[in-house]
């Protein structure tokens, strides 16, 4: 491992962390292990490899949401420390994801430390807002809490890799046999944790079924993935109106697109205990003041008033931004105003968010990466990339057509919004593929890269794991 | 008595509540119970239309909340409040025996008590006044977090 693949990791590390800077999509696709390990890998020369570490992390990984920033691991660090380990040292994927999972726990301080910390920079331009300095809110919501993670993120990297390099000279990696067994554990207890979870009476039959499906009858992981693709495609609701362009005042169509592309690169940047993603909003409206008035400091206190707490699912509930500034317009060019601009704010953004987590990280994220890891795993190298860039066009028009009829249809927008996700045929289906997928996957794990029949002791950790998950179920009820 | 959870949370029923707390309570029933929501015509179909399944949702004035609650029912209530003002007003009218605290933001002379949750002074002696009636008062964001509750004086 040279410098530079030390730098170029450090520098991936923040910005797939960071999930800003990167459209809004960073969250859907480079900071999921699969691809993750794939970019380490592909930094260290070996993205295959890099990717199949990937893979089985984000196995652990699978059940992952976050809410409101809380949650158990960082699985991308956990992710590029799995490919490293993997390459650098030639370790199993199983060996390597094991190894890697404590390194998670690294991670989740930056995320800790940086709702606490991003408070400082909310201070900061609150200060410099009340002695009339009319601060720019694209430094204290994207330039200075960036540089901060950037940072934070490259401390916490380094302290892994050295940790990394400490471990492995203290006792040599590839001498400890039982990574292998802990990797396999890890593994099974995640794929049967999230099938009990996932509470269906057909998920287990669905699971064996496309399980020997892949073991006995060697089908291929991508049969299952065209099948479930076409499914989607004949099955779900793809009604899709825009309506009519009609500008009324001084905002246009790349006013409006400018200020969707700040939301989706910055709604995370300054993401802080004090106000969420409140900078953020305030962020996004940048441009549209500037529009609205010309007073430097007209424009200042209007930045300044959405700079209060605020906290949505970034992707669903784009429409409050839209219809904001279709209000703020109004009151601008009708110099009076007809609701609660704050108050519509608070009401929307928490039905939104319940809305939007439910199905962008409970439904689509699950879907589609859990496929992109099946394909991976059926050594599927390029075709692992596909469900991922359809993840990530699906969260982009979500995003975008929500931002653009919220301004255009108003607020009733939203409640048409709640009603197509609620009706979708999504939610009925998602537990079948999603058991299907994961029964594909674990076969494809065992017949290729294992063989349990070569290893008795594989079989027994096999059971040993699956009655374990089974136990644990039974204790909690 | 009916079985209710009563959690303060000024985002309401978002992302913490919908993926986590309504399977974790296996909640069937949410109550917003919010005076200027409930008598707010699109709110309230908003509120009421934004279910997950298997989970009715209503908007409901303090008032109506209370005379809800005293109605028997088998199913697991949930009931969601802004505010600490708002929860005192209910604490008088139904018989509670616990309370969680979720989510409060920044603002209005509030200082931060522990991550995203903010009192002022009054908030937080209006909580050790409903601690003091030995109701449980715990401050807890998700389900598997540690409860701190806060006791009376």
């Amino acid at each position: 491992m040279t410098y530079s693949d030390y730098f170029l990791l450090s520098i991936f590390y923040f910005w797939a962390s960071s999930t800003s800077l990167s459209l809004g999509i960073g969250y859907y696709t480079i900071y999921r292990p699969v691809m993750a390990g794939m970019i380490a890998g592909l930094i260290l020369k070996d993205p295959q490899k890099g990717m199949m570490a990937g893979a089985l992390v984000n196995i652990i990984y699978i059940d992952f949401v976050s809410t409101g920033g809380s949650f158990k691991g960082d699985q991308c660090l956990t992710a590029i420390v799995a490919a490293m380990v993997s390459i650098l040292y030639d370790l199993d994927p199983l060996e390597a994801s094991a190894l890697a999972y404590p390194f998670g726990f690294l991670g989740i301080l930056i995320w800790k430390y940086r709702l606490k910390i991003n408070n400082i920079f909310v201070h900061i331009y609150e200060r410099k807002y009340k002695e009339n300095k009319a601060p720019d809110i694209s430094v204290y919501d994207g330039l200075l809490p960036q540089l901060l993670l950037f940072v934070m993120s490259t401390l916490v990297f380094t302290a892994a890799l050295s940790l990394m390099f400490l471990l492995n000279d203290a006792v040599n990696f590839k001498n400890i046999g039982a990574l292998y067994y802990i990797g396999l554990i890890l593994v099974i207890l995640s794929a049967f944790n999230i099938l009990y979870k996932i509470k269906n009476k057909y998920n287990f039959i669905i699971f064996g079924a496309t399980f020997l499906a892949g073991e006995l009858l060697g089908i291929r992981a991508y049969i299952l993935f065209v099948l479930i693709i076409l499914t989607l495609l004949f099955t779900v609701d793809k009604k899709v109106d825009f309506a009519k362009n009609i500008f009324k005042g001084p905002i246009k169509k790349k006013d409006l697109v400018y200020s969707w592309f700040i939301w989706m690169n910055y709604s995370h940047s300054c993401y802080s205990y004090d106000r969420l993603m409140g900078l953020a909003f305030a962020h996004s409206m940048k441009n549209i003041f500037k529009k609205l008035y010309d007073n430097k400091y007209q424009i200042s206190e209007a930045i300044h008033r959405h700079t209060e707490f605020f906290n949505t699912e970034p992707n669903m509930g784009t429409p409050i931004l839209g219809y904001i500034i279709a209000l703020e317009e109004d009151r601008r060019i009708k110099d009076e105003s007809f609701e609660d601009i704050s108050y519509i704010k608070k009401g929307m953004m928490g039905i939104s968010a319940g809305l939007g987590d439910s199905f962008t990280q409970v439904i689509l994220a699950p879907l589609f990466i859990s496929m992109s890891v099946m394909l991976c795993l059926d050594n599927g190298f390029y075709p692992a990339f596909i469900p991922v860039i359809l993840l990530a066009a699906l969260i982009l028009f979500i995003s975008y057509a929500g931002f653009m009829n919220g301004y255009f249809k108003g607020k009733e927008f939203m409640l048409q919004r709640i009603k197509n996700v609620k009706q979708s045929k999504l939610h009925t289906y998602f537990p079948y593929m999603f058991s299907g997928i994961l029964g594909m996957s674990m076969s494809k794990l065992l017949f290729n890269d294992i063989r349990p029949y070569e290893n008795i002791f594989t079989i027994i950790t096999i059971i040993f794991a699956a009655c374990l998950t089974f136990m644990r179920k039974r204790g909690e009820r | 008595m009916n079985d209710v959870f009563i959690r303060v949370d000024d985002r309401l029923l978002h992302g913490q509540v919908v993926v986590s707390w309504i399977p974790y309570l296996q909640a069937k029933v949410a109550v917003i119970a919010d005076d200027e929501y409930a008598n707010d015509e699109f709110m309230r179909s908003l509120i009421e239309s934004s279910g997950p399944e298997g989970v009715r949702v209503h908007a409901k004035t303090i008032d109506e909340t209370a005379e809800f609650l005293k109605d028997d029912r088998d199913d697991k209530i949930l009931v969601l409040l802004k505010s600490i003002e708002g929860l005192n007003r209910l604490i008088k009218k139904v018989r509670i025996s616990s309370i969680n605290i979720g989510g409060l933001g920044a603002g209005q002379g509030r200082k931060r008590y522990y991550n995203s949750i903010h009192l002022s002074d009054d908030e937080l002696k209006i909580l050790k006044d409903i601690a003091n009636e030995n109701i449980v008062v715990e401050v807890r964001i998700l389900p598997k977090d540690k409860a701190i509750v806060i006791k009376g004086n």
